[in-house]
C-alpha cells in the first residue's frame, strides 16, 4: 500500500510546518526569553511580576513562578531564608544613624583581581555571528556598569585584529576599545581568550605590546583567559568557519573539513582541538602567562569536569587570579545536541563537587560561576555558597539585541536591585558577609553536600 | 594622557627622531669602536676552541616562540605568513646536529611591549652572539660563556682605554670561574632583602637589577622552574620541575648578559611542552621532524652584543650601543 503523490506531498508539507512549530516552541519555552526582554525593556520595573491582567485579578491567580521541569536539580533547589534577628543590621544602622534599607547595601567587590561594581561579569562571548554582531553594545553596556567583560576565542582570527574583515561585524579591537574606553575610572576588566588558531597569530602578545591598550594594561585592566572547556560541551573543541583564502593560507597548519583548493564553498570548517591538560602541562602554562604578561591578570575557564577538585587544587596552588566553572547548562549557543543531553556536571552538581574548596578558601583566587543564571537571586545564592560572583551570557546577548547599550544597563539594573533587596532581606549589607547559613535546601542529599540545612528538618 | 611615562617617552622619540645623527659624534664613535673590539675578541676566542660560524638565518615559518610577552614579526612569504627570527635557537640545533659547535652572530627582532622602552635594557632589533655545542652539559656552556666573557671584558680594557676613558667608563678585570646561584637561592637572597618575587616566573627586570648591583661580579642564575623558559630548556630528570638552564648577569646593575641550556631533544618531550604555551605543535612540523629522526644532546647560549656594549662601556641604555636603534612603540628610521 502506498499514499498518492498529492497526498504524501501534503503530509510531508505540514509535518514541516508542525516541526517547525513545535521546534520554535521548544526553544521559547526551554529559556525566560520574555523574562530577559521586558527586562531589558522596561529595566527595573520588569523585576515585579507584570501581566496583561489588571493588578487586582493578578492578585487572584499569582505569577507564574512554575518552570518547565529539568531532569536534574538547578539553583532553584536552593531557597534563602532570611531570619528574624538581624545583628548586622543594627550594626548598618548604628553606622548610618538611621534604619539601613535594601538599597544600602554595597555590591562593590574584587573579582579575579578587578574592582567591580557588582560581582557580575559578562561571559566571554566569542566569534559566533550572533554573539559579535552585538558585542558593542554588550562592551558599552558593560562598562558602563562597571563590570568585567570577556571576549572570547577566534574573534581576532575571524573577524580581524584591527581591521573588519566584513561589513557589521565588527573587529576584535574594536570590541576591546569600545569596553575601555567607556569604563569608568579603574572599575572594571577585560579577560581575553587565545584559541589555536588565535595563538598562532599571537594575540596575546599582539595585545601586550599594543599601544592604545598599553595604557588599560599599565591600570591593570587585562586579564588573559585559559579555556579548558565550556557548560555544554566539556572536552570538545569549537567549531570555527575560515574563509577559503584564509584556509588555504592556513592549510599547512589545521586539519580542515575538506581542500580548499578543490571545494566550490566560501568557507571551509575548521573543528577545533578540546586542548590537552595535564596537571605539569596546566602549571607551565600558568607560569608562562605570569613570565610573559606580568601586568595582566590570569583567568582560568572550566567546564563541568568530574575532575574539578583536583584541577582547582592545580590552578589555586599556582594562585590564579580567577577561576570560571560553566555548568552543563552554559554556553548552549553552539553546542552538539549530544553534549547537551549527556555531557557533563549540571551547576549545582559541580558546586557540591568543589563544597570543600569552596568552604576552606584561602588565597586570592576568585571564584566565579556561569550557566542559565539570570536573575538577582541566582547571584545571591552563589555568593552564599562562597562564590565570588556569576557570570551572565545569553541575558546579556538577548538584552543586548532587544535593546542595545540600554538593554544591558537596564537589565543588569534589574539584576543589582534585586540582590541588593534579596541581601537586605538577610539582614546583611556586604557582600562578604553572605554565608551558607542564608541558605536552605530542598533535597536532603544536596543539602548535605553543600554543606546548607534541609528545610525541612 | 600626560603622565611622566609618557613625556618622558616623548623625550626618547625626539631623541630617536635624528638618530642617523649620532654617529657623528665622538660618543657614538667610542661606543661603535670598543664594539667593534669585543665582537673580534668573541669570534677570535670561539674559533680558537673549535666553533664554526654560520651565516644567520633571518625568516623561517617559526621562530623561537619564548621571548617573554614580545611579538614576532612577521612577513608575507609568497602568500604563507613567515616569521623574523625572535632567536635562531631552532636552527642552532639543526645546525649542530651536523657541525659539532657553532655560532651564529644573529640578527634578532623581537616586538617588544611597550613599557620595555623606558628599561634601558630592551632593544626591538638587536644583535646576539648565539652558540651550540653538541653533546655538551649546561655546565660546559657556562665554562663557555665565562671564559668568553672575560675574553671580551679584558681585551677591551687591554686595547681600548683611549675609548674607555672618554666615556668615563672603569670596567673592573673579571676572572672565571663565575659564583653559580640557584634559582632557589636567588630567590631566598632577594627575599632576605625584602623583595619578594613570584616561584615559578623569570626574575623581574628591577629585582635582576638590584640583584646584579649587589654581587659586585658577574654571576649565573641557574636551575629556573619549568614554565619560566621555552620548551626547548631541559628537564632536570631527577630534579622534576627544575630545568637544566642559566642565565649570566653582569655585576653593576647591568642585569642580564647571556641566557643558555641544555636543550630538550626528545620529541615526546618537546611536544609536551608546547602544549604549555597553548599553540598547535602542527606549527612547528619541520623542527619536530627533526627531533623525531633525532638529533644530539646539546647545550648553548646566546648573549646579546648590544648589551655587551653597554656594560663595557657603561652605559645608562642599551640603545646608545646601536646604529639608528629601534625602541618598542617609538617611530624612529
Amino acid at each position: 500500500m502506498s499514499l498518492s503523490k498529492p497526498f504524501l506531498n501534503i503530509f510531508l508539507a505540514l509535518h514541516r510546518f508542525y516541526s517547525l512549530f513545535t521546534d520554535l516552541a521548544e526553544i521559547w519555552g526551554s529559556y525566560p526569553f520574555r523574562e530577559i526582554i521586558e527586562r531589558a525593556r522596561k529595566g527595573v520595573d520588569a523585576i515585579y511580576p507584570a501581566d496583561v491582567l489588571k493588578p487586582s485579578i493578578m492578585l487572584l491567580k499569582g505569577a507564574n513562578i512554575y518552570k518547565q521541569p529539568t531532569r536534574y536539580a538547578t539553583l532553584d533547589e536552593l531557597l534563602l531564608l532570611p531570619p528574624a534577628f538581624t545583628p548586622l543590621r543594627l550594626k548598618k544602622m548604628s553606622e548610618l544613624l538611621r534604619e539601613p534599607i535594601f538599597s544600602d547595601v554595597d555590591l562593590r567587590h574584587n573579582l579575579g583581581g578587578f574592582n567591580v561594581n557588582m560581582p557580575v561579569m559578562v561571559a566571554s562571548m566569542g566569534s559566533v555571528q550572533v554573539a559579535n554582531k552585538i558585542s558593542l553594545e554588550v562592551a558599552r553596556g558593560a562598562a558602563r556598569m562597571g563590570i568585567p567583560m570577556g571576549i572570547g576565542e577566534n574573534v581576532a582570527t575571524m573577524w580581524g585584529y584591527s581591521r573588519r574583515i566584513r561589513s557589521g561585524q565588527p573587529c576584535f579591537k574594536e570590541r576591546v576599545m569600545t569596553y575601555l574606553e567607556n569604563l569608568d575610572g579603574n572599575v572594571g576588566g577585560l579577560t581575553i581568550q587565545q584559541s589555536v588558531e588565535d595563538a598562532y597569530n599571537e594575540l596575546w602578545n599582539k595585545v601586550y605590546s599594543d599601544p592604545d591598550i598599553e595604557p588599560f594594561i599599565e591600570k591593570g585592566l587585562i586579564g588573559f583567559e585559559i579555556k579548558i572547556g565550556q557548560g555544554s560541551k566539556p572536552g570538545l573543541g569549537g567549531e570555527v568557519r575560515l574563509s577559503r583564502e584564509e584556509a588555504e593560507r592556513l592549510r599547512d597548519k589545521y586539519h580542515l573539513s575538506e581542500d580548499p583548493q578543490n571545494t566550490l564553498r566560501d568557507s571551509i570548517e575548521r573543528h577545533s582541538a578540546p586542548g590537552t591538560f595535564v596537571p605539569e602541562i596546566l602549571r607551565g602554562m600558568i607560569r608562562m602567562m605570569r613570565n610573559n604578561y606580568p601586568r595582566c591578570r590570569v583567568w582560568v575557564k572550566l567546564g563541568p569536569f568530574r575532575d574539578l577538585p583536583e584541577v582547582l587544587d592545580v590552578l589555586t596552588s599556582e594562585g590564579v587570579d580567577a577561576v570560571w566553572i560553566d555548568g552543563r547548562e552554559g554556553g548552549t549557543g553552539m553546542s552538539p545536541y549530544a553534549s547537551m543531553r549527556h555531557l557533563g556536571l549540571p551547576l549545582i552538581a559541580a558546586l557540591c563537587s568543589i563544597s570543600r574548596q569552596l568552604e576552606s578558601r584561602t588565597g586570592s583566587t576568585s571564584f566565579i560561576v556561569s550557566g542559565r543564571l539570570y536573575d538577582g537571586g541566582h547571584l545571591v545564592k552563589c555568593l552564599c555558597l562562597g562564590l565570588d560572583g556569576v557570570a551572565f551570557g545569553r541575558p546579556i546577548a538577548v538584552s543586548a539585541w532587544v535593546a542595545g547599550a540600554r538593554g544591558v544597563e537596564n537589565y543588569l539594573r534589574t539584576v543589582e536591585l534585586e540582590a541588593k533587596m534579596l541581601i537586605s532581606a538577610l539582614g546583611k549589607y556586604r557582600v562578604q558577609d553572605l554565608s551558607r547559613e542564608d541558605l536552605g535546601c530542598l533535597d536532603r542529599d544536596i543539602a548535605e553536600r553543600l554543606g546548607v540545612r534541609y528545610v525541612y528538618a | 594622557m600626560e603622565t611622566e611615562v609618557s613625556v618622558e617617552l616623548q623625550r626618547l622619540a625626539e631623541i630617536l627622531r635624528q638618530s642617523w645623527k649620532m654617529v657623528r659624534t665622538p660618543r657614538m664613535r667610542a661606543i661603535l669602536k670598543v664594539q667593534d673590539v669585543a665582537c673580534d675578541a668573541m669570534r677570535s676566542f670561539l674559533k680558537s676552541e673549535g666553533f664554526i660560524e654560520l651565516l644567520p638565518p633571518i625568516i623561517g615559518p617559526v621562530t623561537d616562540p619564548g621571548i617573554r610577552g614580545a611579538k614576532q614579526a612577521t612577513i608575507d612569504y609568497y602568500g604563507r605568513e613567515y616569521k623574523v627570527m625572535s632567536s635562531a635557537i631552532l636552527y642552532k640545533q639543526a645546525a649542530m646536529s651536523g657541525l659539532g659547535k657553532i655560532f651564529f652572530m644573529s640578527p634578532n627582532v623581537r616586538l617588544e611591549p611597550i613599557d620595555s622602552a623606558l628599561t634601558g635594557r630592551h632593544l626591538v632589533e638587536f644583535v646576539q652572539l648565539d652558540l651550540e655545542m653538541a653533546e655538551a652539559s649546561y655546565f660546559d656552556a657556562m665554562a663557555v660563556a665565562e671564559r668568553l666573557l672575560s675574553e671580551a671584558v679584558n681585551t677591551v680594557r687591554d686595547t681600548c682605554q683611549k675609548e674607555l676613558e672618554l666615556l668615563g667608563r672603569q670596567l673592573p678585570a673579571i676572572k672565571p670561574p663565575f659564583k653559580k646561584l640557584t634559582y632557589d637561592e636567588t630567590l631566598e637572597y632577594l627575599r632576605v632583602r625584602g623583595i619578594k618575587v613570584r616561584y615559578g616566573v623569570e626574575i623581574p627586570w628591577d629585582a635582576e637589577q638590584l640583584i646584579s648591583k649587589m654581587i659586585g661580579e658577574p654571576f649565573f642564575i641557574i636551575d629556573y622552574p619549568r614554565g619560566a623558559r621555552g620548551f626547548y630548556d631541559m628537564e632536570d630528570e631527577r630534579r622534576p620541575g627544575i630545568l637544566r638552564d642559566f642565565d649570566l648577569i653582569y655585576p653593576e646593575g647591568y642585569g642580564e648578559c647571556a641566557s643558555g641550556a641544555e636543550r630538550e631533544y626528545r620529541y615526546e618531550k618537546v611536544l609536551a611542552r608546547m602544549k604549555e604555551t597553548g599553540e598547535d605543535p602542527r606549527k612547528y612540523a619541520w623542527y619536530l621532524e627533526m627531533l623525531k629522526e633525532g638529533i644530539p644532546p646539546s647545550a648553548g647560549f646566546g648573549i646579546g652584543v648590544e648589551r655587551l656594549t653597554r656594560y663595557l662601556c657603561g652605559l645608562d641604555a642599551v640603545w646608545e650601543a646601536r646604529l639608528c636603534p629601534k625602541l618598542a612603540g617609538i617611530y624612529s628610521p
